[in-house]
C-alpha cells in the first residue's frame, strides 16, 4: 500500500515537473535560445530516465542537485570565462546579425528638408499593403506601394476635415484598431522618387528617406552609395571605414578578441593604473580586516575564558553584531557617519566628511568591518581555547614560565596551527567582500572629474560589478568577466593552501 | 579583594568597552526610531520623546510598502531554504552513504567551484537571464521565481558541504540494519534517514533562511519594482543617501527587519557555533 502511494506520487511528480520543462523547451526554441532549450530538454529526459529505471542509484539522490549546480553555478562560471574572450560591452552587446540589421537601419538618412506626409494606411485591388499618400503643400495625391507608385486625381479621392485623402479609387483603408495590432505595413519601404522612399512613422504619417548604406553579403563590405565610402568587419566587432579604420559604425557586435581583455589589464594604462590600486587596497583591506577582528576575538576570548560573573550576558551582547542582518548594520554605519546627520559628527560637534577623504573612508571601512568580524573570531576562539589541554600552560607554569610567556609560547602558536585554515577561509571571504564596499562608501571616494570609476575604498569585487554594471552610460562584460576569472584563481589558490593544510581533504581519502 | 582586582578587573573592562562597542550603534539607532525628528542627530542618550511615528509611516506610507517587503523576503527565504534543503539532502545522504565511483571527484569539484565567489559570475547570470526571460518571463530577469532558481543554484555547494558534515554525524547502524533487512538505498533515505535526519535538517534550513534574507547583490539585480522588492532592498533604495528625510523610518524597519534574524540566530547559537568550525557560515 505504501509502495503504491509512493509510486503515484513519483509519476504525478515527475509528469508536473516534465510538463512544465517541455513548455518550457517548447518556448525557448520559438525565442531561438537553442543552447537554454537543450539543457531544459536533457534535464527532463535524465530526469525521467533516472527515476523510472534504475540505471544509476546515486544519481537518483543527485540528479536535482547537480541540475541546478549545473545551471546556476557552472553554466556562469563558463559563460564568464567565454565573455572574458570577447569585446562584450556597450556598443558591442548584440550579436552580429542583430548589429548589421541596426546599422543599415541607421543607414536610412531622410531627404535634405526633412519631407513629411499625412497619409492613410490600407491595401489595393491587389491586396498588397499600401498608403494614399497627402501632399498638401503641393496638392498633390497618390497611391504607393513597395514598388508602384500611382497619382490619384484630386477629383477622385475624397477627403477628411484636415484635408487629408482618405479614399480613392484601388484603394481601402485598414483601420485603426486592426493597424495597432499588425505592424507589418510599417515595415515597408513604400515608393517615392528615385532612391527615395517613405516610411511610415506612426499610423497617419510618414517620411521621405533614402537608404545611403547597402550591403553585399557576398564580399561583406557596406557601401554608403551616397559617399562612396565602403566598410569592411573591422574584426573587433564592428564596421570600420576603409582607410580610416578608427571611423567605425554603430552598434557593434559582441567579437571574440581573445585575451584581450586580458592583456588590456597590463597594456593599457587606463585600465592597469587604477587595477593595481585596487589590487593592493584588496589585499591591505582583507588582511588588516582578518588581523583587527582576530585580535579583537581572541582579546575577548582569553579575558572571558574563565567563570566569571557577567559573562553570560557579555557574550549575548557580543555576539549581537554577528546576529544582526549584515546589510542592515552596515547600513545603519553608512548614516552614523553622514556628514550632516550623522550620528557621528553630532556626538563629536565636528563636521567631517568621513567618505569624502580617503584615508579616513578607508579607516572607517575597517572599523566597520571590525564590528561585524569580531564575534565570529570571539566564538571560534573561546570554542579553540578550551580544546587546548590545560596541562600543557600549567606544565609551563610549573616550570616557572609568568602567565605573558605561557600565552606567547605556548597557547598563541597552538591557537594559530588550529586556526590557520579559518584565518585564511577570512581572508578570501573579505577579499571579497562586496555588501560591506557597496553599501557603505559605494568604493568612493572617487576622482570622477578624469572619468576613472575606481573609487579610493573599493575592492576588486566591486571595482568588477563597477566595470559591468556601474554606469547607464558605459558597461564592459568582457573586461568584468576577465577580471572575474584572475580573481577566482587568486582566491582559489588562497583556498585550496588553506584547505590543504587543514587537512579538510584527507577525510576523503 | 587584592587578588580578584588583579586578575578580573582588567576582564570587565575589556569586556565592557567592547560591549559598549557592539551595543553603540544599535542603541542609537533605536533612540532615533523612536524620535519624532527625522534626523539621527543625538541630542542626549537618554529619550525625552517616545513615539512611535516611524513606525506608522513605515506601514502607511505609500513610499514604503513594508509589509510586502517583509512578506517578499519571508517567501523568498523559505522557499530557498526549503527547496535547498530538501534538495541538498539527498546529495548529502549519497556523498555520506553511498560507495560510487567518482565520488572524490565529485567533493572536490565542489569545493573548487564553491569557491568561485557569486559576485563574480553575476554578469553571466544577468545574461543567461536576460536569455531567459524572452521565453519564460516569470523565471527571468528581474521576477522573483527566477531570483529563487538562481538562490537555489548557489545554496547548492554551501548546502551540500554543511548537510554532509552534519549526516556523518549521524549514527550509520540505524541505516545499516534497514540494508541488511534488504531495505534498498531509496527506501532507507525515505523511511529511515530522513524522519532521523529531520531535527538536524532544520537547523540547516534556518541558516539558509538567514543567509538568504541577508543577501542583497542578486536580489538588488533581480527586483526592480518597488512591491516586489525585499526588505534589504528595499530599505536600501529607500535609504539611498537621503538620511535627512528617511532616517527615523528606515531605523524603524531595519529594527523590525533584524528581530526575527536576531532571534532565530540567538537561538541556534551552539549549532552555528559548531558549524563555524568546519566553515563560514553566515556572510
Amino acid at each position: 500500500m505504501r509502495g503504491k502511494f509512493a509510486l503515484v506520487t513519483k509519476i504525478i511528480f515527475l509528469g508536473i515537473t516534465t510538463a512544465i520543462l517541455a513548455l518550457l523547451t517548447e518556448s525557448a526554441f520559438a525565442q531561438k535560445q537553442y543552447v537554454i532549450g537543450s539543457f531544459i530538454l536533457i534535464a527532463a529526459l535524465a530526469l525521467n530516465l533516472v527515476y523510472f529505471t534504475s540505471i544509476s542509484v546515486p544519481f537518483k539522490f543527485f540528479l536535482p542537485g547537480i541540475l541546478f549546480f549545473i545551471a546556476f553555478v557552472i553554466a556562469p562560471i563558463f559563460f564568464t570565462a567565454q565573455m572574458s574572450g570577447y569585446k562584450y560591452q556597450t556598443g558591442n552587446y548584440l550579436d552580429k546579425k542583430a548589429a548589421l540589421e541596426q546599422v543599415i537601419n541607421l543607414g536610412a538618412q531622410p531627404d535634405s528638408q526633412g519631407t513629411t506626409f499625412d497619409l492613410t494606411a490600407g491595401k489595393n485591388s491587389a491586396n498588397e499593403y499600401a498608403i494614399l499618400v497627402s501632399d498638401i503643400t503641393n496638392d498633390k495625391y497618390f497611391i504607393s506601394t513597395q514598388n508602384k507608385r500611382v497619382e490619384v486625381p484630386k477629383a477622385l479621392a475624397k477627403f477628411d476635415a484636415n484635408g487629408v485623402a482618405i479614399e480613392a479609387p484601388d484603394f481601402k483603408a485598414i483601420s485603426a484598431n486592426v493597424l495597432a495590432t499588425n505592424d507589418a505595413y510599417s515595415k515597408i519601404h513604400y515608393m517615392y522618387e528615385g532612391k527615395y522612399y517613405i516610411a511610415v512613422q506612426t499610423q497617419n504619417s510618414g517620411g521621405v528617406f533614402r537608404q545611403e548604406l547597402s550591403y553585399s553579403a557576398d564580399t561583406g563590405v557596406l557601401t554608403n552609395t551616397v559617399t562612396g565610402a565602403t566598410y569592411v568587419d573591422n574584426h573587433r566587432g564592428n564596421f570600420a571605414k576603409v582607410g580610416t579604420p578608427s571611423e567605425i559604425l554603430s552598434p557593434g557586435w559582441r567579437a571574440p578578441v581573445w585575451f584581450e581583455n586580458y592583456s588590456r589589464l597590463v597594456t593599457d594604462k587606463k585600465v592597469r593604473t587604477p587595477l593595481v590600486r585596487v589590487f593592493i587596497w584588496t589585499f591591505s583591506f582583507a588582511l588588516l580586516s582578518v588581523l583587527t577582528t582576530f585580535a579583537l576575538g581572541l582579546l575577548l576570548a582569553i579575558a572571558l575564558n574563565r567563570k566569571m560573573r557577567g559573562r553570560r550576558v557579555y557574550r549575548s551582547i557580543l555576539i549581537l553584531p554577528y546576529a544582526m542582518p549584515s546589510v542592515m548594520s552596515i547600513l545603519i554605519w553608512a548614516g552614523m557617519f553622514d556628514s550632516d546627520f550623522g550620528a557621528v559628527n553630532s556626538i563629536l560637534h565636528s563636521h567631517f566628511h568621513w567618505f569624502q577623504n580617503p584615508s579616513l573612508a578607508r579607516g572607517i571601512v575597517l572599523l566597520v568591518n571590525l564590528w561585524l568580524g569580531f564575534p565570529y573570531f570571539y566564538l571560534i576562539c573561546s570554542g579553540s581555547l578550551q580544546a587546548i589541554p590545560a596541562e600543557l600552560s600549567e606544565a609551563a607554569a610549573i616550570d616557572g614560565a609568568n602567565p605573558r610567556q605561557v600565552f606567547r609560547k605556548i597557547t598563541l602558536p597552538l591557537l594559530l596551527q588550529i586556526l590557520s585554515p579559518l584565518l585564511i577561509a577570512s581572508f578570501a571571504f573579505n577579499f571579497n567582500n562586496f555588501n560591506i564596499i557597496y553599501l557603505l562608501t559605494g568604493g568612493g571616494p572617487t576622482q570622477t572629474l578624469n572619468g576613472e570609476i575606481a573609487g579610493a575604498t573599493d575592492i576588486l569585487i566591486s571595482y568588477t560589478y563597477k566595470i559591468a554594471f556601474g554606469s547607464q552610460s558605459f558597461q564592459d562584460f568582457g573586461l568584468a568577466s576577465a577580471i572575474s576569472v584572475i580573481i577566482f584563481l587568486l582566491v582559489a589558490s588562497i583556498s585550496m593552501y588553506g584547505l590543504r593544510r587543514s587537512k579538510v581533504m584527507e577525510t576523503f581519502e | 579583594m587584592n587578588k580578584w582586582v588583579r586578575e578580573n578587573l582588567w576582564r570587565h573592562a575589556v569586556a565592557i568597552a567592547v560591549c559598549l562597542f557592539s551595543l553603540f550603534p544599535l542603541y542609537l539607532v533605536i533612540l532615533s526610531s523612536l524620535k519624532t525628528s527625522g534626523s539621527l542627530q543625538v541630542g542626549s542618550f537618554i529619550p525625552h520623546e517616545i513615539s512611535l511615528d516611524n513606525y506608522r509611516f513605515l506601514f502607511h506610507s505609500p513610499k514604503t510598502p513594508y509589509l510586502l517587503w517583509f512578506k517578499n523576503s519571508i517567501v523568498i527565504s523559505s522557499v530557498v531554504a526549503l527547496s535547498s534543503v530538501f534538495i541538498g539532502a539527498a546529495s548529502a545522504f549519497a556523498f555520506s552513504r553511498l560507495k560510487f565511483k567518482g565520488k572524490k571527484l565529485g567533493i572536490r569539484l565542489l569545493l573548487l567551484v564553491q569557491m568561485f565567489p557569486a559576485v563574480l559570475a553575476i554578469s553571466a547570470v544577468y545574461v543567461i537571464m536576460e536569455r531567459v526571460y524572452t521565453f519564460a518571463p516569470k523565471i527571468g530577469l528581474g521576477s522573483q521565481g527566477g531570483l529563487i532558481l538562481v538562490y537555489l543554484g548557489g545554496s547548492m555547494g554551501v548546502n551540500i558541504w554543511l548537510l554532509k558534515g552534519f549526516v556523518d554525524s549521524i549514527p550509520v547502524e540505524l541505516d545499516e540494519a534497514a540494508k541488511i533487512d534488504g531495505a534498498t538505498p531509496v527506501q532507507t533515505y525515505w523511511l529511515i534517514f530522513l524522519p532521523l535526519a529531520t531535527p538536524v535538517l532544520a537547523v540547516v534550513c534556518l541558516l539558509s533562511f538567514i543567509g538568504t534574507f541577508n543577501e542583497f547583490i542578486l536580489a538588488r539585480l533581480f527586483l526592480v519594482e518597488m512591491n516586489g522588492r525585499t526588505i534589504a532592498v528595499g530599505l536600501q533604495q529607500f535609504i539611498g543617501g537621503q538620511y535627512a528625510s528617511n532616517w527615523g523610518p528606515f531605523a524603524a524597519g531595519s529594527i523590525l527587519a533584524s528581530i526575527p534574524i536576531v532571534i532565530i540566530f540567538l537561538s541556534l547559537q551552539r549549532f552555528i557555533v559548531n558549524g563555524l568550525t568546519a566553515g563560514s557560515v553566515k556572510g
